[in-house]
This record gives C-alpha cells, structure tokens and sequence, in this order.
C-alpha cells in the first residue's frame, strides 16, 4: 500500500516538477522480486491474468471494474475498503492532471514535445498504480489463499507491493495511449488494445527461443529429496499461464526474464544504463539460509501435484510452466509444415519445425525418424521392416512449389510464406488474442481489417493459420489467400 | 555343318537333334541351323532358353516362341519404356482369357533379365514386368543411370533374386539399396559399383541382411573404413571387389584380417589410401587368396609384402599395375606362386629381362601376361616366356619398343593357343613378324595400331593363317592399303571388330573388300580421307551386321552413302557422324530410318542446319539414349525437343 501510495502521491508531484520519479519505482523492484515468500511469488504472476479479464470487460472505464470484484466480495472486507478508497481517491487525483493538461495544451502548443511525453509518463504511471492496487485487491480474493499453506501469511499490502512491483504495465500502457488520443473512445481503444496484446505476443516468442528447452521437467527426474528437505511451492493455473513475469514500467511491454527487462530498460534514459542499474539484483538469500524449492503442478491427480501419492517435484518455475502446458492445456501449436503435429508449448513447436519435413525418415511401419541412421538401426532390427521412399511424398510436395514459383507475384509471396516455417510468433500472437479475448463471444469482431493490418505491419508476421485466413483474410488479401488455401488443398491431395 | 545328305539328318530323333544343336558354338551358326528346315527350327526354339532381343517389335511375339527361355537380354533393344511393357503386359493379360498364355508362360519361366542402359524404364514398367517374371534370379540394370529409389523398391519384389548388377544406378541412395537388401535376402552377387548415392549406412545394412552374399562390388563408392567393418561379417563372402575406395585404408583392410573366412579374391586397386600394409593384414588373414589386384596403390613392392605373398600357395592372379618392383621380387614371385595363371605388370618400374626370364622358369601355367608399357624387356624376355609358357593365352605388350620378329618367331613357334596379343606402338613389329606371328592360328584378337612397319604383305599371312580372327586394330598403321584388306576379307570371315583409323591409304574398293565381312559388327573408320559415299554404301549394304560405325572426319563421303547407310543397315545402334560432310536430309534420313539406332555423335556436322538437327533428333527422340551435339544448339534448339529427349531417358552431351 505504501508503495503504491508513493506512486500516486509523491510521483505525481515530482513529475509534475520535471523530474521523471520511476527510478524509484524500478529500484524497488529487483527487491520485492527477491522476496522468498512462496505465496508471494504466485500472487505475483497470478493477479495480471484477472487484470487482463477486468481490463477487457470493462472497457468504459476502470472504475466500473471496481464493482463486480465488491459483488463476489468475501474476504477481508476492511483491508478491500481501503484498497477501494485510495483507488478512488487515486483516480480522482488522475482525473485531475488530465483535466490539467487538457486545459494546458492550448498554451503550450508551440511547446517540443518534451512535456508531452512527461505527462503520458506520468499519466502511465498513475494508471499503472491503479490497476496495480485494482489487481491485488482482486488477488486478495482468490480462494487459493486460504488453502495454502504456509507458515507465514503475508498482508495484503505486501501483495499490493508485489503485484505493483510486477505487473503494471500492459493495462498501463493501454490506458495511456488511450489518454493521449485524449478521445478515450472505445473505437480507437479496440485497436490499440490488440496492438498492445499482439506485441506481448510475439515478444512472449522471442523470450522463447531464448529459453533454454534442456530445462525439461524430466531432467530432475532422478532427483531424491526427501520430503521436507525442500518447500513446495504450487503456482496457480492462472499465474502458469500468464505469458510474463517482468513489465517496463514506462512502456508497459512485457518480459519473461528480468535481464531481459534491464536490457529493455537502457532505452527509456540514461540513468537506466547504470552499472548498477544493469546489475544483476543479489540474492540476499546468502545471509539468511533459504529452503530448497521445488515446485508442484496445480492439477490434483497429476504426478506432479504435491498430493500425489509418488509426487515428484518440478524444479523450477519454468519446469511447471512446460509440465503445465504439455500434460494440462490443449495443444494449439499445430506445425504448419506437417499439419499434423500439435504442440501446447511453443518452443516445442519451434524445436519440432527446424526438423520437420526436411529429414523425415520414414520406416514402412509407419515409424519417422529424424535421423536416417536411427531408421537403418530399426530396419536392421526389424524383420521385413524397409524404408519408404521418400522422395514420392517430397516430389509430390516440391512439386508445386516449383511449378507456381514461376507464376505471380503474389503467389510467391504466398509460396515464401508457405516455405518458411511460420515462426510461431504469427501463431501465438494470434492465439495470445485469442487468450486475451477469451470471453468475447464473436472473435470475428476483434479480427477487424485494422487489426490485421496493424499485424501485418510487424516484419515477422508470417501467414496466419488456416481457419483465420478462411474467416476474415479472405477479403483482404485475396491472392495470397487463395494460395493458402489452394496449396492446403493441394497437400491433402498430394498426400491422400 | 554336316557332309550328310539333309534326308539323313532328318531320320535323327528329336533329342539327338538337340545334343547336336547344343555344341553349336556361335550364334550365326545357330541362325544357319534354323534356316536348314522346319523341324530344326522346332528344335531350336524348343532348345534355347537365351534370347537377346534387338527391336522392339519382336519383342511382342519372340519370346512367346520358346518355351524353355530363361534369359532375356533387352540391352540392346530400343524403345525399352514403362509404355512399352504396360502394352505388353496388359495386351497378354487380357488376351490369356482367349487362350493365349504366351506371355506368361514365358515370363513365368524367365530366371534372368538383363535390362542394362534401359535408361527409359522406370519403376512401374520395372515393377509390371518383376511381377510378371515370378522366377526372377538375376537382374542387370547397369548403366540405367536414372535409376533411383523406386527403381530399387520396384525390383525388390524380385523376393528370389540372387544376383544383381546396379552398376552406375546413379540415384540408387542407402534407401533404394535398404529396400534390395531387406526383401531380396538371398542376394549372392551384388555390384553397386558407381551408384555413388550409397553410404556406410547402406552397406551395412545390406551386410547384416544378405548373409549369403558371395560377391560384392562396391566399387568408387565413397564408403570408410565402417563399411569394411561389416564387410568383415559376411561369412561366405569370396570376392570382393573395391575400385576406387578413397575413403578406405589400411584400417578398414585389417577389418578382413579376421573376417570373410572365405575370401579367395579382393580388388583394392586405386584405393588412394591403401598401402601394402593393408594388404599385408588380409594376405595375412586368409592364405587361400587366389586373385589379388592391388594396381596403382603400391609404390614400391616391399619385402614384408612379398614375404606374405610367399604364403599364398593358391594365388592364381596378381595385379600390381603401376608399383616399382626389384629384380629379385620375380624370383620370389617365381618360386613360390606355382599355380599363378595371370600376372599384371602394367606401367611397372623395374620390370627387366632378368626379371621377366626368372618369372618365365616359375610360372609355367601363366596364361594371361600384361608387360603394357614395360619398355626395358627385349627379345630375351619374351623368347624366354614363349618357351617356358606354353599355354599363354593372352599377352600384352603395348608400347615395348624393343620388341622385334625374333619375339613374335618364338611366340608363334612355341605358344600354339595364344588367342590374344596387344602389340600397339610396338614399332618393332613388321610384316615378317606378322608372318611369325600367324602360326598362332587361334588367335582371336590382334592388335597392331600405331605399327606403321606393318603393310599389306603382314596382313596377307594373317589373313591367310588366322581364319578365327575376330578383332583387328590397324589404327594408324598407315602401311595398310586395299590389298590387304582384300587378304583379310578373303580369310578372316569371322571378323567383328575392325579398326582402320587413319590409314589413309585406303580406298572405296579396300571398303569393298570389307563389306564382305558379314559377321562385321563394330567399323572404325576415322579419317578414311580416299574413301567416298560409294565405299560407306558397299559396307552398309554387305554388313548386315553393323552395329557400331565410327565415320569421324571421313570428309569424303557424300549423301549417296549416307542414303544407302540410312536404308541398308538396320542394325547400327551406335554411330559417329562428327566432321562428315552430311546433309539436312541425309542426317534426318539416317536418324529416322534406322530403328534401332541409340547412341549418335553429331558433333561438328557443318552441312546441317538447326532445323536439321531439330528434325532428325525428332525423327530418333523415342529411342534414342544418348547423343553428342555441339553446345550451342542448347540454346537454339527447341526447348521442346530437349524436353522430350529428357523425358524419354536420353543423355545428351555437349561438346
């Protein structure tokens, strides 16, 4: 509370004299990250993904969000009420600069556009504290509290610290944009909205690749402690698949690591680019001896769950994300070469299309193997086992590679997209909306020509998934579209 | 044939008639038994289980004719296509409902098929005609070098196949060979030398597979010493043979040290890698070797090598082209390989006379000896061989200069069966020598090119002495002219192979001459500047069986024997057109008109046009596999026609 108190309070006032205040907000960050606390680490990632939600029913305004949280009300009632009054308070206090600068604007017009930037900061900031203070007053709903168990309890305002330290910023950014188009119409607020979510999107996959995939649930398996030695952390389902951790407070974009942030935050002003500011945050861990974590999978039933009669531990908060998504969720990734592998964790799809297609060994069996020995061992092994040959299915699907290359323009730029593996960043960026958009009914709505176009304007979007391209691309690029689809028709054809 | 009156031969019983027939040697005789009567030519088809089918046409109804046939040779035949045997097969399969089996009942019966530079088969003719040919052993698709994959994948339902020839199968990969190799698990012979898209992998699988393997080619593969690892693990293999291996050295060779307990015979020659130590180790490993052809690797024949040879009492062929070897090496090879029946000495440093008599005294059963360029032995070394060797066969003495008559006089007083003598860039060799020579009278092969001593008075003698000739090289030997060749047709009836390039005394009526040569089969001709379109047009209409005709730079001929050319000799599959004087129409006329046409080198032909080459390629595009043509026409011929000549399996080179 007292965190987001200064944000509001002191803040303001220092932005409002010139001084940009965030250096404050982030150097408190690293700390509060490096709170041991087992709750506290899933409040932290839990409470974006109920942001998200609220953001997105409650576009009008974000004091209507207020209300169905009070409805479902049912703990705490106290610390709620006052989490209720500084919010409203806060907004009053932002309602304000912005009427202040409305009516500025007229005097300064001739004005470099230094101030203007300072106010969106600011403004950013304000809103960032709300629905920092919004979210983890939702958090402190959550039912999952009471079952936890835990030796220490924290207080709510340490969650409102915790979220406030993390999770500020899309919501933030959102709402800043939308003060700068000081129209705060919701016309312009859908676009910018999914601008925001695409960007999350694919910033999600480019900290993917970067993930390091050998971290695999499995490469603990042979790890033996004994129960006790460690503390069982079980992070919510929520929280699991919320896609980032980290959120510039300025920009409001999203990161899953930390350095990664840092790395990030060099471009908002030099005082980001401090060696000190670019370090590492210490583990102060050192001076007191911590627990050993091990993480448990929120799913009951699954081996991974701490209630588990042979429950085995995941390692690290990565572990339980992959676990989570591989064993947990419906595999969206489809390989857009094969068509027919499927994937819930994107770098498995990633790892999956720099192999698929090019080496495929196929045995007779029926059985593929990415390398040809491994298939000449099995043959070796296997009565009557032979390899098919595979140069009739590549053939017959170069084939028309080959043939259309030569035709149009647009065809081959269809073919290109065709060729290339679709980076997943197209997918998931599509999909990221579609998560982020869950409880809209029509999602055709939101798949509105402007939105496609903002996507289109990013470097790597790649050609987007069948069924999309079927529904609301088919009028915007008709060439291209057709392709797809023909060539799709053309590879069932091929392969039945 | 018999003195007997026809009546007589008649009176003889079926089975008498076939164990005559049986000794028939030569395929023209067989061709004049079939033209004696009926019941011979009953007896014939009765009898003859090979056949070597030369036009697609007969192809339809040959085959049919012989009940017992279990070979069919198509290497030779054009138009040999997926189209041609679906017609085949489903015009006998519908007509086997209306009594006629023919197909299959020879099909049915056919053990092996040679198919070799069958380049327009592909898989599906391949595997309508494997499945017709239940009974499958052998198959030779050598030289088809298109052939990949499912090629391989078509012939492996061959499941009785034991011997198989896939040399130059150039896009036959690891999964073609894998594909053989697992339904094909009774494969004794197998060649895969030049299919160059197979690997270790490949190999390794066919040795774990093929247990039964007896003989292996995996020449110019690009396989490492793990190949020869699994070599090693084939228990009955006796022959291996590794041209070219470069990959392969001294390491892998130890893997046979101690594997293939049956070994009798291993081909490393021109394997970069190997040294004699390789070899040491698998001489080492199995001392009933018999053949040995290390050619090219050995620089030096080192002590410990022929130490390890001493070992090997069974050797009856060595090879060792290319290597230095000392005096006294002879002598060990002399005194211990008694049972040596060919020795390979080619381009040898050190091969002396000493060397060579101290070889003679040993090897007395040497039938094959190759001295080719071992320019330092004389008159001494070959007296010595001809008198202790008498039952040399075949000698080879390219380019040994110092060779004289005295040789040729010992050679033809003392080897009475050699049938074979290279003696090109001997220039030592003169027509007295010839006449030497001809009491050799079952000499079969004679080669005299570049002897330029040699004049129409040698050739008489042999003409007149040596009736079983069947090749002559007189490339060069511009001493020839068409007396001698008058000589030659009178005595040498059995002639197939004639080469008389460049000498340039020769005339039309020496053409003449030779177009008496019914038998003649394969003329080179290049250079014949005195010869016109009168001499082409004798030897076309009087060799019928001319196949192969080299006509480079005889500038003389005009059309009028290109005309009788195109008209007379039906069975030319191989022609060499280059710098002749020929016209638009002439070149279309001979490329469309002889059906069985196959391989034309058109290089440099200044009469004819573009629209000329582009009809008369047009007019052969459905059989013929391989051409030569100026490289420009790539660009100025339709793309068209190159297209279809793809498609139909032709190679075109461009000069």
């Amino acid at each position: 509370m007292d965190l987001n108190n200064r944000l509001s309070g002191n803040e303001l006032q220092k932005n409002l004299s010139g001084q940009p205040g965030f250096g404050n907000f982030n150097t408190q960050h690293p700390q509060k990250w490096e709170d041991p606390s087992i709750i506290d680490y899933s409040m932290r990632i839990e409470p974006p993904f109920r942001g998200f939600n609220q953001v997105k029913v409650g576009q009008d305004g974000l004091v209507n969000e207020l209300r169905p949280t009070n409805k479902i009300q049912e703990w705490d009632p106290s610390a709620m009420l006052s989490s209720f009054s500084f919010l409203e308070q806060k907004i009053h206090q932002l309602r304000d600069l912005v009427h202040l600068i409305v009516g500025r604007r007229g005097q300064v017009l001739g004005r470099p556009d230094e101030l203007v930037t300072q106010q969106q900061q600011l403004i950013t900031a304000d809103l960032t504290s709300i629905i920092v203070q919004l979210i983890s007053t939702a958090g402190s709903l959550l039912p999952y509290v009471k079952s936890t168990h835990s030796a220490a309890p924290p207080s709510m305002g340490q969650f409102g610290q915790l979220g406030g330290a993390v999770f500020p910023s899309i919501p933030g950014l959102n709402g800043g944009i939308q003060l700068q188009n000081t129209s705060g119409s919701k016309v312009s607020n859908q676009p910018n909205q999914n601008d925001v979510s695409a960007n999350c999107g694919s910033e999600q996959n480019h900290n993917n690749e970067e993930h390091d995939l050998k971290e695999e649930e499995d490469a603990e398996e042979g790890e033996n402690l004994p129960p006790g030695s460690y503390e069982i952390l079980q992070p919510e389902k929520e929280e699991i698949l919320a896609p980032h951790t980290h959120f510039c407070t300025i920009c409001g974009k999203g990161f899953k690591r930390d350095a990664n942030l840092r790395m990030h935050m060099r471009g908002h002003g030099d005082e980001y680019k401090t060696p000190a500011a670019l370090a590492k945050p210490h583990k102060e861990s050192s001076s007191e001896p911590t627990l050993i974590k091990r993480y448990s999978c929120p799913c009951t039933g699954c081996k991974r769950n701490k209630d588990h009669k042979k429950f085995q531990p995941l390692k690290t908060i990565l572990c339980v994300k992959n676990h989570y998504k591989r064993t947990h969720c419906d595999k969206s990734y489809t390989c857009s070469r094969c068509n027919t592998k499927r994937f819930s964790v994107v770098a498995d799809l990633k790892t999956h299309e720099k192999h698929c297609g090019k080496d495929k060994w196929l045995c007779s069996c029926g059985t593929t193997f990415s390398r040809k020995d491994k298939l000449f061992g099995h043959i070796a092994l296997f009565q009557g086992h032979t390899p098919a040959i595979a140069s009739e299915e590549t053939k017959a699907q170069v084939g028309p590679f080959e043939r259309r290359e030569g035709n149009q323009v647009t065809n081959k730029v269809g073919s290109m997209n065709f060729n290339f593996s679709p980076n997943a960043s197209s997918e998931s960026g599509v999909q990221n909306i579609m998560n982020v958009k869950g409880n809209i009914d029509d999602p055709t709505t939101y798949f509105s020509p402007l939105n496609f176009d903002n996507l289109g304007g990013f470097n790597d979007f790649p050609r987007p998934p069948f069924d999309d391209s079927e529904s609301s691309f088919g009028f915007l690029l008709p060439g291209s579209c057709n392709y797809n689809q023909k060539s799709a028709a053309d590879d069932s054809n091929n392969l039945a | 044939m018999s003195s007997r009156s026809s009546k007589d031969l008649l009176s003889f019983t079926e089975d008498l008639l076939t164990r005559v027939y049986e000794k028939l040697g030569s395929e023209s005789d067989r061709k004049s038994w079939r033209l004696v009567c009926r019941e011979f030519l009953r007896v014939d088809s009765l009898t003859r289980n090979h056949l070597r089918v030369l036009r697609v046409e007969f192809l339809q109804s040959l085959p049919g004719k012989y009940p017992r046939l279990q070979s069919l040779d198509l290497s030779v035949c054009p138009c040999i296509d997926d189209g041609t045997f679906s017609l085949l097969l489903n015009r006998h399969a519908s007509g086997s409902e209306s009594g006629s089996l023919s197909w299959f009942s020879w099909a049915r019966g056919l053990k092996r098929l040679t198919l070799s530079r069958a380049a327009g088969l592909g898989f599906m003719g391949l595997e309508a005609l494997v499945h017709a040919c239940p009974s499958l052993e052998s198959v030779d698709v050598s030289y088809c070098c298109g052939f990949g994959d499912r090629e391989a994948a078509a012939l492996s339902n061959a499941a009785r196949l034991r011997v198989l020839k896939m040399d130059k199968c150039l896009n036959v990969s690891d999964v073609g060979l894998a594909k053989i190799v697992v339904r094909c698990g009774k494969l004794e012979r197998l060649s895969l030398k030049w299919c160059m898209e197979i690997s270790d992998l490949g190999v390794d699988l066919l040795c774990k597979k093929c247990l039964d393997l007896k003989f292996l080619d995996i020449s110019y593969l690009k396989v490492t010493n793990e190949s020869l690892r699994t070599i090693a693990t084939l228990q009955k293999l006796e022959v291996l043979a590794m041209v070219g291996c470069p990959l392969v050295d001294d390491v892998g060779l130890q893997f046979l040290e101690n594997g293939c307990p049956l070994l009798q015979g291993i081909d490393v020659s021109r394997c970069e890698c190997v040294s004699s130590s390789g070899l040491i180790s698998v001489i080492k490993g199995h001392g009933s070797l018999r053949e040995l052809n290390a050619s090219y690797i050995l620089s030096e024949l080192c002590t410990t090598f022929l130490h390890c040879i001493k070992g090997l009492k069974h050797l009856e062929m060595i090879r060792i082209d290319g290597s230095r070897i000392a005096e006294p090496s002879f002598s060990v090879i002399s005194n211990y390989c008694k049972s040596l029946v060919e020795i390979g000495l080619c381009k040898c440093v050190g091969v002396t006379n000493m060397g060579i008599m101290q070889l003679a005294s040993g090897c007395i059963t040497l039938r094959v000896l190759n001295l080719t360029c071992c320019g330092s032995i004389t008159d001494a070394a070959i007296s010595a061989i001809a008198e202790s060797c008498r039952n040399l066969v075949c000698l080879k003495l390219e380019s040994c200069n110092m060779i004289t008559e005295k040789s040729l006089y010992q050679l033809g007083s003392f080897c009475s069966v050699l049938e074979e003598i290279d003696l090109t860039d001997c220039c030592g060799v003169n027509d007295k020598g010839l006449e030497y020579m001809s009491n050799c009278s079952g000499l079969k092969c004679l080669k005299l090119g570049i002897c330029t001593n040699v004049s129409d008075k040698g050739l008489f003698s042999i003409g007149s002495n040596c009736p079983k000739i069947h090749e002559l090289d007189l490339y060069c030997c511009s001493g020839i002219g068409d007396e001698g060749l008058g000589a030659l047709s009178m005595g040498c009836k059995n002639l197939m192979k004639l080469n008389l390039s460049y000498c340039n005394e020769i005339t039309d009526r020496g053409m003449e001459y030779i177009s008496c040569l019914e038998e003649l089969s394969d003329l080179e001709m290049r250079g014949l500047e005195k010869v016109t379109g009168t001499g082409l047009a004798a030897i076309a209409a009087g060799c019928k069986r001319l196949a192969d005709l080299d006509l480079k730079h005889c500038v003389k001929v005009n059309d009028s024997g290109f005309w009788a050319l195109a008209c007379y000799a039906k069975n030319l599959r191989q022609i060499n057109l280059s710098y002749c004087p020929i016209s638009d129409m002439a070149l279309c006329l001979v490329m469309g008109n002889l059906t069985r046409l196959q391989d034309a080198k058109l290089v440099h032909l200044s009469n004819v046009s573009v629209d000329g080459f582009e009809l008369a390629l047009r007019a052969c595009s459905f059989r013929i596999k391989k051409v030569k043509l100026f490289a420009p026409l790539r660009f100025l011929l339709s793309s068209e026609i190159l297209e279809n000549l793809h498609a139909r399996g032709c190679k075109i080179r461009w000069d």
